[in-house]
């Protein structure tokens, strides 16, 4: 290293000194915080919470999985259970500060294990292989990023393996995540939250609710839509997942 | 990093991201503080690196020497929040190669060499501080940036050579 280099060195790790072990200590603390307070917090409030009985319909308890909804007898029993709600039902939905009246069609999930009202005036749902997806009833132009609500059940990972997993995947496919909290709207579990750039129109807008399914396993929901359709899309995903009920 | 750290913190065991974190926080605050002139804005992307770290881990490809991968976050956070902060398109500073005035801001008030550094086009003035905070390599550099080693070889070379023209004008001024 000639002088040149020693000077160039010297003067930056000089100018870089101030008030380093402060915020080293500063940055820790909040490390710490969010990756291992908060996580801990989180999941003693999860298993408190999961010692309440949930608010849970206990219509065709277990003996659901006896029955295939191919044959007479599990569409029965399927219609059975679309008997105990109403089959349509108007909600009030906050949309742009305007409330907003929508009515809504009941739809039985993948395998009726859970049940949503869906404003089919809007939305579709199409079911997939391994999930439901709810997505506008209009195919979005090219421009607009995706705009879905997709609903899928693992039956052998917890909640907080979910989470887990879920926190990584968005970290690497956006570039802001926020903690991951508890909530109680529109659903009870787990709410990510993670939005990509976050100061364009399309900015990309995710929310991941973990639900716990009281089997052993967990109800993932992920909606998709897109900075400026937080207020449109995205309210109105919330109003639809207010309405979603396990059928246990 | 040792693999076995790695290891415990992919269990997410808190003592072993600490180790990590007291190895590598104290060089990566100064980088930070360099890359965006700003403590609180480096605060927040030294942070937001160290996140993205613990959460990323089980990605982390060891193709790539960690502290590459790690520097590479943290780079990239920092070019985040500086193009946040503008709130405008970052320019495309590779059209600026070439150019024998490779300044982005004004040289007015600068009297020192650290102010001289930090006066150069970013091409120039990232390579140059990745190399005089942690001292890495030219293929350090360039698996950090993502660049072609030959590539961070002449910015390099010709960020030094930039410095030291300025230094001389600042030293014939001085005179």
């Amino acid at each position: 290293m000639d002088h040149m280099d020693e000077r160039i060195k010297k003067e930056i790790l000089e100018h870089t000194e101030d008030s380093i072990d402060q915020l080293k200590d500063d940055i820790w603390s909040h490390l710490d915080q969010e990756l291992f307070q908060e996580k801990s917090r989180r999941e003693k409030k999860m298993k408190k919470k999961s010692k309440v009985i949930p608010i849970i319909i206990a219509a065709a308890a277990g003996v659901m999985i006896l029955f295939s909804t191919q044959t007479d007898t599990g569409m029965a029993f399927i219609k059975q259970i679309k008997d105990m709600f109403e089959p349509e039902k108007e909600i009030i939905q906050s949309i742009e500060g305007t409330e907003e009246p929508t009515d809504v069609v009941l739809q039985e999930g993948k395998d009726a294990e859970y049940v949503i009202y869906i404003d089919e005036e809007r939305y579709k749902l199409i079911k997939d292989e391994n999930a439901d997806i709810i997505t506008t009833k209009e195919p979005l132009e090219e421009r607009y990023p995706e705009v879905s609500m997709k609903i899928e059940q693992f039956k052998d990972l917890t909640p907080e393996e979910i989470v887990a997993s879920k926190e990584t995947e968005l970290a690497s496919e956006y570039s802001k995540v926020t903690a991951t909290e508890s909530v109680t709207d529109p659903v009870e579990g787990y709410k990510l939250h993670a939005i990509d750039g976050g100061t364009e129109w399309d900015s990309p807008v995710t929310n991941v609710y973990v639900v716990d399914n009281k089997n052993g396993g967990s109800f993932v929901i992920t909606e998709k839509y897109f900075l400026e359709a937080a207020e449109g899309h995205g309210a109105r995903f919330y109003a639809m997942l207010k309405q979603f009920v396990i059928v246990e | 990093m040792h693999e076995d750290i790695l290891e415990e913190i992919k269990k997410g065991n808190r003592d072993a991201f600490r180790h990590l974190y007291d190895e590598y926080a104290g060089y990566a605050i100064r980088t930070a503080k360099a890359i965006t002139r700003n403590d609180e804005l480096a605060k927040d992307a030294v942070q937001e690196a160290f996140i993205r770290v613990y959460r990323n881990i089980s990605s982390y490809d060891s193709t790539l020497s960690f502290g590459a991968w790690f520097y590479r976050i943290l780079v990239n956070e920092c070019n985040r929040l500086l193009s946040k902060e503008k709130k405008v398109v970052p320019t495309d500073t590779s059209l600026m190669e070439g150019n024998p005035k490779l300044t982005e801001h004004s040289e007015e008030g600068v009297s020192d060499l650290y102010g001289i550094i930090q006066h150069l086009a970013d091409l120039y003035r990232i390579p140059l501080l990745l190399k005089y905070i942690k001292g890495f390599s030219e293929k350090e550099i360039a698996d950090i940036l993502n660049l072609n080693q030959n590539t961070v070889k002449s910015r390099l070379f010709n960020g030094r050579n930039l410095l030291r023209e300025q230094l001389s004008l600042m030293e014939m001024e001085g005179n």
